[in-house]
């Protein structure tokens, strides 16, 4: 019999009993489970269904850069209610056992009340030992109230450094939702910093305890004993840049003062401090963090959530003469010989612009040791604002550093373009490029800036990117990773910079504005500044490197409404450089000599 | 009655009312899976609108003339080809498997139209003028346009759809006449493939097979020897593949053959699965008081597992409507395809009647545990927009083809 036909008999007999086979084969399981086998398949579900109990892995642990622990993780207690068994006359009691305000209890219930009343609320976080042990006398009396063991970080090891560290949270809905499949509702993840950054690798992964409960959720025992399980991995722990004794010195010095300070190793990127000041409390964060503590963070003047060391901008003032001085030198418009009669200020067409002093003949070295102002409104004016505006870009201004942290700001250097947008094309005079040569006007500079800026000086204009990451620890196969740093060269020559570096080293160590500061065994090198500020008191800046022949850290110090640079700001940039290098003559970094890396990694984020 | 007699000539109600019953429970079945869930519980609003976008869409492609059926097929199949590539390289994950375009707060599965677009191609391609199925050439391209769309949904992965397009394209084939040496031709490289990343072992193992059956078919030694030199090279081509692949790429190929990798997972899963439906028992547990449902002892209920939805709340009677509803469906689509008037419209309505019922299939057997963890959604009830939609856009053209069977041209 041929059947090797178009729609054959035999052919659709095949498919025909394909079809009713299987709605056969169907039935009859179906028959088996919902009817023969229902009360077994009912015990089952009444009373032996499994259910995934998972455990937080401990976040990756920070240490500095010679393996002292900066942030930590302590075991804490979080109580927690789940609304569908919870008696809401049970609120008062435990609001004055948790010695929280009356009403609180209500508000995060009612916050979380789009969630299934299944899922166990955290109502306080890092909750007393003595409020554990009354919940264990009467728990019986507490229904849907229990308590969770987890880790919280632990800040209690010297330094605070609020804006580099960044906070962890519950993790907000909306992010939930964007990184599907990867998180559950009531995990932490980390909010700005480092926290954020490097979220991927400090997380680690949660473990499952896979445990019977009945249908009520009550737990009666372990699904096969355990063996399905899977254990917490804690997350990777990371070397961060940072030096905490440098850290320690900043932190200390800013306590009653606002402003910055960024230090960075010239050479590689690494930021050996960084302070933004006021600091916020991360501990405030670790807890679930009550509405007073927000109200009082957001509406104090002094901005504490504010990262000032990467996101606030002001005009550096005479901080950056050494662009110009750069240009001149590169661009051969200038030379050593080149000088500058200062008779204590610049006329320009119908203006004139003031200096400090009467300065007398002045020369490239001397106007930076003496921070003179005409000698750089002479400058800038022959330079032209584009050339100028080209010299301030290479060293950095303008545009983001690419820290490894997401808060951050990339300033303003003006230039034709900029001015005509802002202005108009005739909106504007040549009189506003002056006040540039000086470091004032619209121009806008980070703290971070200012300290890459002098890492540029110190190291020849050889730099890499600032970068908090040293290394990172990978949990699970317990192998170090060297962060590479990215090297750049921004291509200036080494005769410009020995004689702008020269200056430099006099304003300390010469007849200059910061000879205040000279230490007897260090170089230190540097150029005060101090930037007029329209809403109060000038801002006093110091940037600055050491030691002056082998610069092993660059510096950068920002003190708000602080008055002149030379008083209120070079002797903090003085003191964390002595607490980095005299360190580092008498201890060598140990431990991490005795954990060799394995390879080199590039980190993108 | 006069009336409705002309209705059922021109519109064939035992189909669509059957799938009209199926996502009535279907919505039922996601109401009661999604109203207390954190994140998904608007999904029964937006499957509502899903509903009224598709049965909208299903009047316009049964209204359509029949014959555009035929010029749309090698366009839509050349753009969903494309969608494939392009969800490859921008789609977004989901699940592990990268298959979705996102749009807006909506997602689109370009592998749902891909179906549609593979089995209006298919059927024009073996039904077009001088075809001859048993022509190696004529099969070879047939099976070309069935295969490359799986490979590109190999690489997602996505399992239950690859094996969705292997069968829709074995059986139009089959249905075209295909001769039993012709059958082996096609299957055998896939099975010697298979084998291969079984092992060396299986690999000669399985060639000696091939080397018995050519024996038993004695054929000349030219196409007996073209054969073997076809398989062997499959199995050493795919090896070579795999080589050049990246690890991750290696993996999910690995993942995609053995879907239990990740044993807890997918067996906790078909675990709850059988315990939600066998504790349903007689009458069910009543709509909103399963309480594997309502707990969520089962993730993702809404999808892929969302007949133990109905196999809790409404035991076996809901069970038992629900797969009767199906069963009229496949058996009309069967009969249609006796009585269509010309091969195309029949090779179309066994194309649709096919994909169906794979994943009817690979679904139900899933959810009572009969075949392996596949997931694959179930049609008309799962909760989702593409597959909503395509499956409503088929329904129109079957029933187009029965709208047209007594028409002759």
């Amino acid at each position: 019999m041929n059947d090797n036909y178009f729609g054959s008999l035999f052919r659709r007999r095949i498919v025909f009993v394909i079809i009713v086979g299987f709605f056969a084969i169907c039935s009859v399981q179906l028959f088996n489970m919902q009817i023969l086998q229902q009360p077994t398949y009912s015990e089952k579900s009444d009373e032996n269904s499994v259910k995934p109990i998972y455990q937080l892995a401990p976040r990756g642990i920070f240490y500095d850069r010679n393996h002292k622990v900066l942030v930590g993780n302590k075991p804490s207690f979080t109580l927690r209610i789940t609304p569908s068994t919870y008696d809401k006359k049970l609120t008062p009691y435990l609001e004055a056992i948790l010695g929280m305000s009356p009403g609180y209890i209500d508000r995060i219930l009612k916050l979380n009340e789009s969630y299934s009343k299944f899922i166990p609320r955290k109502i306080a976080k890092d909750v007393s030992f003595k409020v554990i042990a009354w919940y264990e006398e009467n728990s019986s009396k507490l229904p849907g109230v229990d308590y969770v063991m987890e880790t919280q970080r632990d800040y209690s090891f010297g330094v605070t450094g609020a804006h580099m560290f960044g906070y962890t949270k519950e993790i907000p809905l909306e992010v939930f939702q964007r990184r599907k499949g990867e998180y559950d509702i009531g995990d932490e993840i980390g909010f700005g910093g480092i926290e954020k950054t490097y979220e991927d690798y400090l997380r680690g992964e949660k473990g499952i305890k896979y445990m019977l409960v009945d249908a009520k959720q009550k737990t009666i025992g372990r699904y096969k004993a355990g063996e399905e399980d899977r254990a917490t991995i804690k997350g990777d722990d990371l070397t961060l840049t940072i030096d905490k004794d440098a850290q320690e010195v900043a932190e200390e010095e800013f306590k009653d003062k606002r402003g910055a300070v960024v230090a960075l190793d010239p050479s590689t990127g690494e930021v050996l401090a960084f302070l933004s000041s006021p600091q916020y409390n991360l501990e405030d964060f670790a807890k679930v963090t009550s509405n007073e503590v927000w109200r009082e963070l957001n509406n104090n003047p002094d901005r504490p959530m504010f990262n000032r060391a990467s996101m606030s901008t002001f005009a550096p003032g005479s901080t950056f003469k050494m662009i110009s001085a750069i240009a001149g030198l590169e661009e051969g418009i200038i030379d050593t010989n080149f000088k500058v009669n200062c008779g204590g200020g610049y006329q320009f067409g119908d203006r004139y612009f003031k200096c400090l002093h009467v300065h007398g003949t002045v020369d490239v070295e001397t106007s930076i040791e003496k921070s003179c102002n005409t000698f750089y409104y002479t400058l800038v004016n022959k330079l032209g604002l584009d050339t100028w505006s080209k010299y301030a870009k290479k060293f950095g201004f303008g545009t983001k550093t690419k820290i490894d942290i997401p808060e951050e700001s990339s300033g303003i250097v003006p230039s034709t373009e900029y001015y005509n947008r802002v202005y108009g094309k005739n909106g504007w005079t040549k009189g506003f490029v002056i006040s540039l040569g000086i470091g004032q006007g619209e121009l806008n500079v980070t703290p971070l800036q200012l300290a890459q800026y002098a890492a540029l000086f110190a190291n020849y204009g050889k730099s890499a990117r600032p970068h908090f990451l040293k290394s990172y620890m990978d949990t699970q196969t317990n192998k170090r990773y060297d962060v590479k740093p990215q090297y750049y060269d921004i291509g200036i020559s080494r005769k410009s910079f020995d004689i702008v570096r020269r200056a430099m080293y006099l304003v300390v160590n010469g007849a200059g504005t910061a000879t205040n500061i000279k230490l007897p065994d260090i170089a230190i090198a540097g150029k005060t500044g101090t930037a007029q500020n329209p809403h109060g008191k000038d801002h006093a800046i110091f940037v600055g490197f050491a030691p002056y022949n082998n610069p092993k850290i660059a510096i950068a110090v920002i003190v708000e409404n602080a008055g002149f640079g030379s008083i209120a700001a070079a002797p903090i940039a003085r003191d964390i450089i002595k607490a980095y290098l005299q360190k580092d003559k008498k201890e060598e970094p140990k431990d991490l000599a005795a954990l060799p890396a394995v390879k080199e990694a590039n980190i993108e984020h | 009655m006069n009336i409705n007699y002309k209705l059922q000539d021109r519109f064939d109600l035992s189909i669509f009312l059957p799938v009209i019953g199926l996502i009535i429970f279907g919505l039922l079945a996601i109401y009661s899976s999604t109203v207390n869930h954190p994140t998904a519980s608007g999904n029964f609003q937006k499957q509502v609108v899903f509903v009224i976008i598709s049965l909208f869409v299903f009047f316009v492609t049964f209204s359509l003339p029949l014959q555009s059926f035929k010029k749309f097929a090698i366009a839509l199949y050349a753009v969903s080809i494309f969608f494939l590539v392009a969800v490859l390289v921008i789609g977004k994950t989901v699940y592990g498997a990268k298959s979705w375009f996102g749009i807006g707060g909506f997602g689109f599965q370009p592998s749902e139209l891909a179906k549609l677009g593979t089995i209006l191609m298919l059927s024009y391609w073996l039904t077009y003028k001088s075809r001859d199925i048993n022509n190696l050439k004529d099969i070879g391209v047939a099976l070309l346009i069935g295969v490359f769309p799986v490979a590109l949904i190999m690489l997602e992965p996505d399992m239950g759809t690859s094996i969705v397009f292997l069968v829709i394209t074995v059986s139009l084939i089959f249905w075209s006449g295909i001769s039993l040496f012709g059958l082996f031709v096609v299957l055998s490289p896939g099975i010697v493939t298979f084998a291969s990343i079984l092992g060396t072992y299986a690999f000669i193992v399985a060639l000696l097979l091939v080397v018995a059956a050519l024996f038993f078919f004695k054929k000349d030694l030219f196409n007996s020897t073209a054969v073997f030199i076809i398989n062997l090279s499959a199995g050493f081509f795919f090896d070579y593949i795999y080589r050049v692949l990246k690890p991750h790429q290696q993996k999910r190929i690995a993942s995609f053959l053995d879907p239990s990798a990740d044993p807890l997972g997918a067996g906790y899963n078909a675990l709850q699965a059988k315990v939600a439906i066998g504790s349903g028992g007689f009458w069910g547990k009543g709509f909103l008081h399963g309480n594997q449902t309502q707990l969520r002892f089962i993730p993702e209920q809404w999808t892929d597992f969302i007949y133990c939805v109905i196999g809790e709340e409404f035991g076996y009677i809901g069970s038992m409507i629900v797969i009767l509803l199906f069963l009229i469906i496949f058996l009309r689509l069967f009969k249609l395809s006796a009585t269509a008037k010309d091969r195309f419209s029949v090779l179309v309505t066994v194309g649709v009647l096919t994909l169906l019922f794979s994943h009817f299939a690979l679904n139900i057997g899933m959810n009572v545990g009969v075949t392996p963890v596949i997931g694959l959604p179930l049609p008309f009830l799962s909760y989702g927009g593409s597959t909503q939609f395509i499956n409503m856009v088929m329904i129109g053209i079957v029933l187009n083809i029965y709208r047209n069977r007594k028409l002759h041209t």
